[in-house]
Parts: structure tokens; sequence; C-alpha cells
């Protein structure tokens, strides 16, 4: 997420694997729910409580891994904030959809589907939330949520083997994994679900969707992915069926594994690195599969991303950051706090500010596809993805430069964020120590020596006499540095 | 003289294509490039064209968008639609009466949130498409349910249709689309060729040609790096570290470099644009609803006004809209978000008249597939639709294509209401390109199935 010296210190001590197990092993700070009682409970029919909430743990909380994991799964399961109903309570909506991701960042995959597929939130968001059985006028049960767990959340649309890559079928042609009857057979499977309706009505929201009339639950026979479910299946069994299918289809491993790389470490990690993911969520070493603890500590520590890039044939290797973590980074470096417990909202506008906001994709796709892949670069000539380029374009490469340059030359007031930079002035007089430091707190030791060069020889140039000055040399570094590419694509 | 095959002329010009942007290489400007580029087959249509896509993201709900009228039609659609349909009476006030009317006496009225569209109906500037989805070839329902016969990928799928819609077959990671690709072939016209494809709305495969890249703007319009714009903390050896550090690092990286290459396009663009838009004179966009498809269509506007300043002579665009996957609450959401897309299609026609562009730029609308009957609350993902094409150019207050019988696997639908398809999206693009002065020789480079099917009587 970002790094602060003593965070550099923690891993040198620990060691990359111990400190992966450490981050691990931290209890969750606080759940949404808690803090929006605790600090709002006048007013929780807006969004903004979960935006400051989302945006307070990317800037500051102390459980990195579990935000970062909490902030990769919310790509994989995505809700908006935006798109939850008014009067239930929205951020309560989100908030403890978040605290579901958190609860279960490093837990089993099988337990977080069904928390997904039960949450209000996720029920009002793909509206599954009370969709009926059929009633015979040729009114069908609602496909959404059965169509987008599939495609989305667990198997993809075509088959694919460990390492990631398609098999293929008659003709050398991707074998589908579902057609449309599979969604009919599945979407019987999500019907029924509701919420208590308790009132005050948004506290409900945070109660796992039941059947509370069983007779909205589809009774007749369920069939899809090969699964016959008998008729007359009651409501909970029915489900316990359909996500045991789910959760052990081979696509599984590939297809989460893969998504997980892309959002920690690279977008074209290679067949063996899918693979050894793959094994790690299949058989955690204990014989259980699921695990995405294990999962995330396979893809963290692997070789691929663990060594430096080889200086040839590493043109297609890293990822371009998100906006959003390029931002934490930056904030973190600098401790940054909030006078007023507001922190950030409205960072969505590509113009104007990161064109990525926490919890507010644009849709069930999520801010970017896991395939997208930016036309007319050598990456789409090469047959190479890079999902984060779906969001880079023409106005959002300018409206991040000038959020950055607003948020570093700010003197400590973004806002009501306050940024402390005792620590980079006391570098101030020695632009190679300032440049070094910007380098390995910001971009991840990743700035060419000619950029380190141009960095140098532009922050030597400026004057240091005054207190004033030596703090525009701290943020023309920063400013620099945020802008380097050496910093925007991570290798 | 033999007349060159179109394979053989796609070979030619793709040969000359890499030869020209190897000359001009990569580090030379992007408009340089283009204007590289030459075009032996000179495009035959002179003067000023736009083409408008107006996409309406997460699938539109076709049968709330166009409606039987005709009584035994809307008992149909009333009888299947499971507790959406809108009242007959309801739309009584929108019927659309066609120049010719349909067999059999069918009528036809928009969705009453389509009103403002009215207007461009009746003085015959508006034509309405029947059942038009994705086809890989023309097919029956019995070939539908052969496993031989060319179906498009990954039906009913959000992502991979709207990807299909926008490059005629291919899913999600395709690099080029239709739009494009008539782009790159009219391009040689433009003074400038990166404000050829102009998207409001993001990036959309629909845009990007096969070496034709689009440009992206905001609805405020272009957005100046600050830092370039004044030096940061007064230093001017920062402004020129920050110059050099965004466009010219030394990287290996495709990544880096491709990054580099948008914040490129972006300064040049930003500088040609705010030059532009200050040269002309801006359209009156105070008629724009104060909505974002509104506010992209007005961008748009502004570019066209600006078009002489920026060289344009064909340019090709691209708005869009989201929030149309109406699973739920379907009457309660939809009408009010056809009112929005109606009333800023109507505003921008009006715009395009006053600046005496009717019958010179045509907007068109589309989206992922039509949906189904429905499941009582909204409707699920299906595949024909109905659209609309709007300018002075169109065959207008006509509807084009098959009406389909509503039904549950009836003659017309695979089932749940879900349409065969009876007008191929390759059909709507072969009119448009040939409209915007695609040869009949490069056609198949825009539209490589337009052989398959018939021609329709889009313009007049």
């Amino acid at each position: 997420m970002g790094a602060r010296m003593d965070d550099i210190q923690s891993v040198r001590t620990l060691g990359y694997s111990g400190w992966v197990n450490a981050q691990i092993a931290q209890p969750i700070v606080e759940t949404y729910i808690a803090w929006i009682d605790a600090n709002s409970p006048a007013n929780k029919s807006g969004r903004a409580e979960f935006d400051i909430q989302v945006w307070k743990r990317l800037l500051s909380n102390t459980d990195q891994l579990r935000q970062r994991m909490a902030f990769a799964l919310s790509q994989i399961f995505v809700i908006d904030v935006q798109a939850m109903p008014g009067g239930w309570w929205p951020s309560y909506l989100s908030g403890h959809f978040m605290d579901l991701l958190e609860k279960n960042a490093f837990g089993n995959f099988r337990i977080l589907l069904e928390d997904v597929s039960l949450s209000t939130a996720m029920g009002f968001y793909l509206t599954h939330k009370g969709s009926a059985s059929a009633d015979g006028s040729g009114r069908v049960p609602d496909e959404n949520f059965a169509r987008e767990i599939m495609q989305l959340f667990t198997i993809g649309l075509v088959e694919l083997n460990d390492d990631g890559s398609q098999k293929r079928g008659v003709n050398g042609a991707p074998i589908e994994t579902y057609n449309n009857t599979d969604i009919e057979g599945l979407a019987r499977v999500f019907t029924g679900w509701d919420h208590p309706n308790l009132v005050p009505r948004g506290e409900s929201t945070t109660t796992p969707m039941k059947i509370y009339d069983s007779r909205r639950h589809e009774s007749r026979e369920k069939k899809f992915l090969g699964l016959t479910i008998a008729a007359a299946t009651p409501g909970p069994e029915s489900l316990r069926l359909a996500l045991d299918r789910l959760f052990n289809h081979p696509n599984v491993p590939p297809f989460i594994g893969r998504q997980l790389i892309q959002r920690f470490v690279t977008s074209n990690p290679s067949a063996a690195y899918i693979a050894r993911v793959s094994a790690a969520f299949r058989n955690n070493g204990s014989g259980v599969r699921g695990d995405l603890g294990a999962t995330l500590r396979a893809v963290l520590l692997d070789s691929e991303a663990r060594n430096a890039p080889a200086s040839a044939g590493s043109e297609g290797r890293g990822k371009l950051r998100e906006p959003i973590l390029r931002f934490a980074a930056w904030a973190r470096s600098c401790r940054v706090t909030s006078s007023n417990g507001k922190w950030l909202r409205d960072t969505d506008d590509p113009a104007s500010a990161l064109a990525q906001g926490p919890g507010r994709a644009p849709s069930v796709f999520n801010f970017y596809r896991p395939g997208y892949t930016p036309p007319g670069t050598e990456i789409s000539r090469r047959g190479l993805v890079a999902p984060e380029f779906q969001i880079t374009t023409e106005s959002s490469v300018a409206g991040y430069l000038n959020f950055m340059q607003r948020a570093i030359s700010s003197d400590n007031k973004f806002g009501n964020l306050e940024t402390d930079y005792t620590d980079w002035e006391l570098l101030a007089n020695d632009p190679v120590a300032l440049v070094q430091r910007a380098n390995l707190l910001l971009s991840g030791g990743g700035l060419s020596a000619s950029a380190i060069t141009t960095l140098q020889t532009a922050i030597a140039s400026m004057p240091a006499a005054t207190a004033a000055q030596r703090r525009d040399r701290v943020q023309a570094t920063m400013l620099l540095t945020m802008a380097a590419p050496d910093t925007l694509v991570s290798r | 003289m033999t007349k060159p095959t179109p394979s053989a002329a796609t070979r030619r010009e793709f040969l000359r294509r890499s030869g020209a942007l190897a000359i001009t290489g990569g580090a030379a400007p992007f408009a340089l490039n283009l204007a590289g580029i030459a075009e032996a087959a000179a495009q035959s249509s002179p003067g000023y064209k736009a083409l408008v896509c107006v996409f309406l993201f997460g699938g539109c709900d076709h049968l709330n968008t166009l409606i039987p009228y005709d009584t035994p039609t809307y008992n149909l659609y009333a009888q299947h639609r499971n507790g959406l349909a809108i009242a007959q009476n309801d739309i009584a006030n929108t019927v659309l009466t066609p120049a010719s009317g349909l067999p059999g006496g069918q009528q036809y009225a928009l969705g009453p949130g389509l009103a403002p569209l009215l207007p461009l109906w009746r003085s015959g500037e508006m034509a309405a498409l029947l059942n038009v989805g994705s086809l890989a070839a023309p097919t029956t329902k019995a070939e539908y349910g052969q496993a031989s016969h060319p179906k498009p990928p990954k039906l009913f799928s959000h992502n991979d249709q709207q990807s299909v819609w926008q490059t005629l077959g291919s899913s999600e990671g395709a690099t080029s689309g239709w739009g494009g690709n008539m782009g790159e072939l009219l391009a040689s016209g433009n003074g400038k060729a990166n404000f050829t494809a102009i998207s409001v709305s993001g990036n959309a495969v629909f845009l990007s040609g096969r070496n034709l890249i689009p440009y992206l703007v905001a609805p405020g319009g272009s957005v100046q790096i600050e830092g370039l714009r004044a030096n940061p903390f007064g230093s001017a050896a920062v402004g020129n570290a920050m110059r050099e550090l965004i466009t010219n690092s030394q990287t290996n990286s495709w990544l880096a470099q491709a990054h580099m290459d948008v914040v490129k396009r972006s300064i040049s663009a930003d500088a040609d644009l705010r030059s532009a838009l200050a040269a002309s004179t801006p359209p009156n966009t105070t008629g724009f609803p104060a909505t974002k498809l509104g506010g992209q269509l007005a961008m748009v506007s502004k570019i066209i006004a600006a078009r002489s300043q920026l060289g344009a002579t064909k340019q090709v665009f691209f708005v869009g809209m989201g929030g149309f996957d109406h699973h739920a609450d379907l009457l309660e959401q939809h009408q009010p978000m056809m009112g929005q897309v109606a009333s800023a299609l109507a505003a921008f026609h009006t715009e395009m008249n006053q600046l005496n562009l009717g019958p010179q730029v045509t907007s068109f609308t589309a989206s992922d597939f039509g949906r189904t009957n429905g499941n009582g609350s909204g409707s699920d993902h299906g595949w024909g639709g109905f659209h609309f094409v709007q300018g002075a150019a169109v065959n207008g207050q006509n509807f084009i294509g098959k009406p389909p019988v509503p039904g549950n696997n009836g003659p017309d639908d695979v089932g749940s209401g879900r349409m065969l398809p009876t007008l191929a999206v390759d059909q709507l693009a072969a009119e448009l390109a040939r409209w915007m002065g695609v040869s009949e020789t490069n056609l198949l480079q825009v539209v490589p199935g337009a052989s398959r099917f018939n021609r329709i009587s889009l313009f007049r």
C-alpha cells in the first residue's frame, strides 16, 4: 500500500515471509459498522461515512496487508456504495460488505463466497434479494446474480487449466463453462432470499439474507454445471450444494489466483506462476482448499514477485499502479492524518482527481477488466494485458498529475489531510539523499539511473536557504517522483 | 485495369501503413504518424461528416423502449411482460406514425420517457431499427439450435456483448472497433488525425482503429497539466524535469512507454483543442440537459463547432450512459433514464441543425443487448433490441427491419423473450460506414461481415 521507513525496517527485521505472516496475524482493527455506530450515530443514512472509513484505512491503518487484500477482493466481488438504496443506509450496507471482505481476507474462499452471496448489499447490487420463484405465468427468477457469480466471482467464461491457459475443445476452440440453461438453473437457487426488514431498516442489512417465506424459494429441480438439486430441496441446502459445486470447480484456483496476482504483482504472470498460486489455492499444505492466506502468500512470496526484473526480457513485466494505491503510497510516506476525521472522498473524476474511488466501481465489471489491453501499444501487439490502462486516458493522466500537485504542494493542508514532512525536510540540503528516499518510499526503488539524475539535477538547482525553500525541495522531489513513469509502473 | 480484390487491397494498405509508420517512427508525434499515411484510393465524399455512437451500457430494456401499440400486438406484449408492461394509455401520445405503414397495421409507440424524440421522428430525422443485434451470419431459429451454425461469442454477457457490438464479433480484449477502423480510412482528410475518433466517455474499443488511436476527452474539455503550464515551485528546472520524466523517461518497459504515449497525446491534444475552441464560435449549449450524457453531447457539439479550426472533415464520436442493467425496479428507473437519453439527443440534433449540419451529423444508439420478458421486477440479459438513428440524412420516420412477435419461445425469440436478431449490427455499421464515405472496396476493412447480409435503406 505504502511505506514509511519504519515499515521497511520491519520487513528487514522479519524477512518477507515473516512480515507477511505478521500482517496476516494482525487482528481486525475496527469494523466499519462499529466505527459508524460509535462515530456517526446520528447520520447513518448517507454515503460519506463509508468513503471516510475506506480512505482512512487505505491511508492510515497498520493492518496494511488485510486492507490491501480487502481492496483487491472488492475489485473481484464488486459493489458500489452509490448504487446502495438511500433508505437502507448505504454506508452500513457497503461498510458491512467491506467488513465481510476484511474478515475473510485471509480466511477461506468458500466462506467468503457464502458471506458475499447472502450479504444484503450484494443482494441489492445484483438484485437477487427478493427474487421469487417462477409463478407459471412466464415470469422467471432473476438471473443477475446467478450469471455474475459464475462469470466474475468464481469460474469465468471458459474452462481453464491450472496455469490459467484456456482448455481447448473441438477445432481448438475454447470450451465455455456454462450456457444459459445453467444460469436459469442456478437462478432458481437464488430465489426467496431476503433480509428481515426490521426497524430501523438499515440495521437489519448486516444480517445475512435468509428465506423468510419458503414459498418464494423455487421448489422445482435445479440443474446447473452437471449438478442436479432435487425438487423440494429447501433453500439453505440448495445454496450449500450450489456454492460447493462452484467452489470445487477446477477453474476457481487459476481464475481467482490470476486476478490476485494482477492486483498485487504483475498484469501478465507466467503460466508457471499462476500454476504455483493455483496449487496453493487447491491445497494450503494441510489439505484445505480455498485458503486465501496461503494463496496470498504464494502470490507475494513467489520468485516471480520477489526477484528484481532482469534487464532483458523484462519489458512486459509489472503493472500500472492503480491511482488509489499511488496516492496511498504518497500519503503514507508523510504520515498523513485527518484534522477533522473526514479523510477523503469523491476521487472518481478522471479530469480532476484519481479516476478511481474505492468501493465505487462503475459496474460489477470493476474499474477495469483483467483482460483489457490498450490498443495501439506494444502491450497489445505482444498479446499482453494491462487492466489499469482501461482508466488511463488523456484526461486522467493530466487529472492525476494535477491532483498530486495540489496534494503535495498544499503545505500540510490538502482539504482536511495533514502531512508531516519532518523526516523529509531533514534531507532537503542533500538532493542525493532526498531523491534516494523518494525513490525508496514512493517508487519502490523503481527510478532508473537517468530519472534519478534528472531529479537530482532539478532539485539541486532549487535554493535551500530558507525553511520554505527546503520545503519546496521536498515537495518538488515528491511531485517529480510521483509523476515518473518508473513510479507509475511497478515491476 | 483489374479491380483489386479486397484482400489484396487490405494487404497493400497494411504494407503502406506499416511502412509509413516505420518511416515516421514511434517517437514522432502521433498526428505526424497518421498524416504520413497516404490514401491511394481517396475516400470519395467531400464535406464534413460526423457519426456519434450513443452507447447505453448495461443492456437497454428494448421492450419498454419501443412498445407495440396496435391492440393485438400490444396484448401479446402485455401478456408476456410479467407485470412490466407500460399501459397502452400511457403511450397514446408517443405513437410513431411511419411514412409507410408496417404490415398488418402494426404500430409502435416510444416509451413515454422518449417523448422528446417525437419531433425528430415527425420531421423525418429519425429511424427506428427493429430487432437489431449481434449476429455472425443470418440465423433462423432452427439454425440457432445447431452447434455448427456460426454465432456471436459469449451471448448474454455484458462486457463481451458490448465488445461484440463495438468490434463486430470479438469478445472482451479486442483491440479495434468499427468506428476506429472507419475513422482510420477517413483520417487522411483531417488536418489533425488525432481528432478523428473522439470519446467523451472513457475508453471504448469502438473507436480504436488498427493503427488509429482515439482521443479521450473529458466532458469539460481537455485537461491541462498544471506543472507544465506554470513552473512548479517557481522553478523552470522542475518544470523541465517534469516534462522530461513524463514524456521522455528512458525505459525498456512497454507499460511505462504506453503511459508516456498517453501523456504525450494528452499534452498535444490539449494544446490543439484549447486553441481551436478559443478560436471557434462556441455553440449554444444552454439547451443541453444537465446530465452526464447531456454534458458529453455538449462537448461533442463544441468540438464539431470547432471542426474548421481542428482541420476535421470526418469525425467519429463515442458517448455513453450507464445503469441500464435493470434486473430490478425496471418500471421505476427505466423511463426516467430514457428521458435523459431523449432530451440529450434532441438537444444535440437541435444544435446540429442550428450549425447547419443537420444532414452531416448522424447519431445512433447502441447497447450490450436487448432484454427478456422479465422476472416481475426487472428483466434479464437478452439479445436483439430496438435502436434509433438520428440526423437529417437518415431515411427518417421509418421502421427498418422486421417487427418481432412478442412471446416466450415464440417464432422470434430463443426463450424468455430473448429476441433472435433479424437485423445485424453489421448491416447498421455498413450503411453508416458508406454514409461516412468508406468506399465499397474498403468496406470489408470496417465491416468484415458486410457481404454476409443484405443492405438496408438507412439513408435517403
